[in-house]
């Protein structure tokens, strides 16, 4: 753990010096000329109007708590996996027993070199911990899928949500494509324009 | 260029060079952050030159030509060059720190994971038990740096950008998730290097042709990291032709290069992650390292050392071409609108992965209950005990000393 925590600050020192060492070469040999149109913010050449900190749609925000409460769930998906992995490969009959062994010290976070060929996991009462691990993951994946499921249904997975846009659509899913000729001066406008 | 296992380097600076205390472990680390410092330049450097040469075979032009000679293989280093001497702009109306962090937090953020990506079986700064967690977790971290950087550029185009951009990496992240625990269910460990380990011995041993699942989930995956990395056609925080230039506005010379560099840095950490959850990690795709014995039990440490220097090629190699194909699909596809990006990922990758995820994890059950074997081939374990057993010499005195050569040896 401190090699992690410690290797991290060090990255982190590096990645910042591989970006600030060019900022101070750069900033030895680049102009610096100040004009009001430079320091401006840039909107296609015309004079800014108003601040951009401004009020924000907030379909943001449900997709940021649906990011939660997904990623929260995927968080735990990780360890689950890994043993359930494990677990699926000691119910192979198949795998030598030095291998089941060392598979079991992973499963029961024992150190390497602990347990003896003989003492590992026989293959059903793996498939049993296989089986319980299945019924973890249905009713912890079931939950979250039934919150997915609702939200779905309620609508706020749908980007444009205008509701004359959607009256709209539904109107238009529900006509008949009749073909209707348009009178003559409408057709005409809609040529002009 | 050499990597290696943390505790090895550690162990030789305090076994031959008798470094008292923790400085054995800092000096590996530091030898570890600059080798890794290297490798992260240089792929940005090269991607850059590769995208604007495939560009253009794409779109029927030549691309850069003359700089550096004959393929224009200088250009990077001259577009470098000119970044350098551009002025710094920071508009009046921007709050200066948080413009001026924002690079910092996504350069580090893609630079640190590759801090538990291995190059090659053993040759990484950190090998942590939950590598696998611990990059992808790093690598989401580079949204926070984008969304700085829009909503402090006090630019209305950089605050949609960044918006975007916010909304896009959180919906992506989830399928990636997902998909990335694919074959980890298959696998049972988080541990990178032991996912390369059992991934050894010819192609067929690659997690993506374990069972159908892994196959499909190596596609979803492809699709979210291309992206969680906001390339077309999901680069909807740039959106050239619609945002101006996204988040990256008002940013101007090199630290508007940065971004870039955070960009094709990531772009190859996830085609890295890509090779060693699904395409078989330093692994040729036949089993030649094992004919010829390279890294049988009693190999020399030169021979494993040579088999590991192949290794890191191989590696190298797939994860490039997993940055080709992004390349390519982006001067292939067209950009979606920002509310297609978002329904593809709601409502088709969202399901598409939780049911990968089911089946994968119904897979190894079914196959165990019904006829004794929870797969159709090996399991994979049975592999990394062999490689692990062939990987103890390094610890000999002998190999040190190769280890020493080789660090010499390194840029």
């Amino acid at each position: 753990m401190p090699d992690v925590v410690g290797h991290l600050l060090l990255f982190a020192l590096t990645g910042s010096l591989m970006l600030l060492i060019p900022l101070l070469i750069g900033k030895l040999i680049r102009p610096s000329v100040r004009s009001p149109e430079k320091d401006a913010i840039y909107e296609c050449g015309e004079p800014t109007i108003g601040s951009s900190f401004i009020q924000f749609d907030l379909r943001f925000y449900t997709v940021a708590l649906l990011f939660i409460v997904f990623d929260v769930e995927v968080a735990f998906f990780f360890p689950w996996a890994a043993v359930y992995g494990t677990a699926g490969q000691l119910a192979d009959q198949r795998v030598p027993p030095a291998v089941a062994a060392q598979l079991t010290e992973q499963l029961a976070s024992l150190p390497a070199g602990t347990l003896k060929p003989d003492q590992a996991i026989d293959p059903q009462t793996a498939l049993a911990l296989l089986k319980t691990g299945l019924v973890d993951i249905l009713v912890f994946f079931g939950v979250l899928l039934v919150g997915f499921a609702y939200v779905w249904k309620r609508g706020d997975l749908d980007w444009v949500r205008s509701l004359a846009r959607q009256t709209e659509h539904r109107q238009h899913l529900a006509r008949t494509p009749t073909v209707v000729p348009p009178p003559e001066a409408t057709r005409q406008e809609s040529t002009v324009a | 260029m050499m990597l290696l296992a943390a505790h090895n380097l550690s162990e030789f600076f305090r076994e031959t060079c008798r470094f008292p205390g923790f400085w054995p472990e800092v000096l590996a680390a530091v030898v570890h952050a600059v080798l890794v410092a290297a490798f992260f330049g240089l792929p940005a450097g090269v991607f850059i030159w590769a995208e604007r040469k495939i560009a253009g075979r794409i779109q029927d032009r030549l691309g850069p030509t003359r700089t550096g000679g004959r393929f224009g293989w200088l250009q990077s280093l001259a577009d470098g060059i000119k970044l350098l001497q551009k002025e710094d702009l920071i508009p009046g109306d921007a709050n200066a720190p948080l413009f001026r962090l924002a690079p910092y937090l996504v350069v580090v953020a893609s630079f640190s994971a590759y801090m538990v990506l291995p190059f090659s079986d053993g040759w990484v700064a950190v090998a942590s038990k939950v590598g696998v967690f611990l990059i992808l977790a790093l690598m989401s971290l580079e949204v926070l740096g984008v969304i700085i950087a829009g909503y402090s550029s006090g630019s209305k185009w950089a605050l949609f950008g960044a918006m975007r951009e916010a909304a896009q990496m959180v919906s992506y992240e989830i399928p990636m998730a997902i998909c990335a625990v694919v074959p980890i269910v298959a696998a049972g460990t988080l541990d990178m290097v032991e996912l390369g380990r059992m991934q050894t011995g010819g192609f067929w041993n690659w997690l993506i042709f374990h069972d159908p699942f892994t196959f499909l989930a190596f596609f979803c995956y492809f699709v979210c990291a291309t992206a969680s990395c906001k390339r077309a056609p999901f680069d909807l925080a740039e959106a050239e032709s619609e945002l101006v230039a996204g988040f990256l506005t008002e940013y101007s010379g090199m630290r508007w290069s940065f971004f870039f560099l955070a960009e094709y840095a990531s772009m190859f950490a996830v085609g890295g992650i890509a090779t060693y959850l699904f395409l078989g990690g330093w692994d040729i795709g036949l089993p030649i390292i094992e004919a010829l014995g390279l890294k049988a039990p009693g190999a020399s440490s030169a021979s494993i050392y040579l088999a590991n220097l192949i290794g890191m090629f191989v590696f190298l190699a797939k994860a490039t071409t997993v940055v080709f194909v992004q390349i390519w699909v982006r001067w292939t596809l067209p950009r979606l609108r920002i509310d297609q990006v978002m329904t593809t990922c709601l409502k088709y990758l969202v399901p598409i992965s939780c049911f990968l995820f089911l089946g994968a994890a119904l897979w190894p059950l079914a196959m165990a209950a019904g006829g004794g074997r929870s797969h159709w081939g090996d399991p994979p374990a049975v592999r990394r005990l062999d490689s692990a057993s062939a990987v103890q010499p390094v610890q000999t005195p002998l190999a040190l000393d190769e280890q020493e050569g080789a660090g010499r040896r390194s840029p």
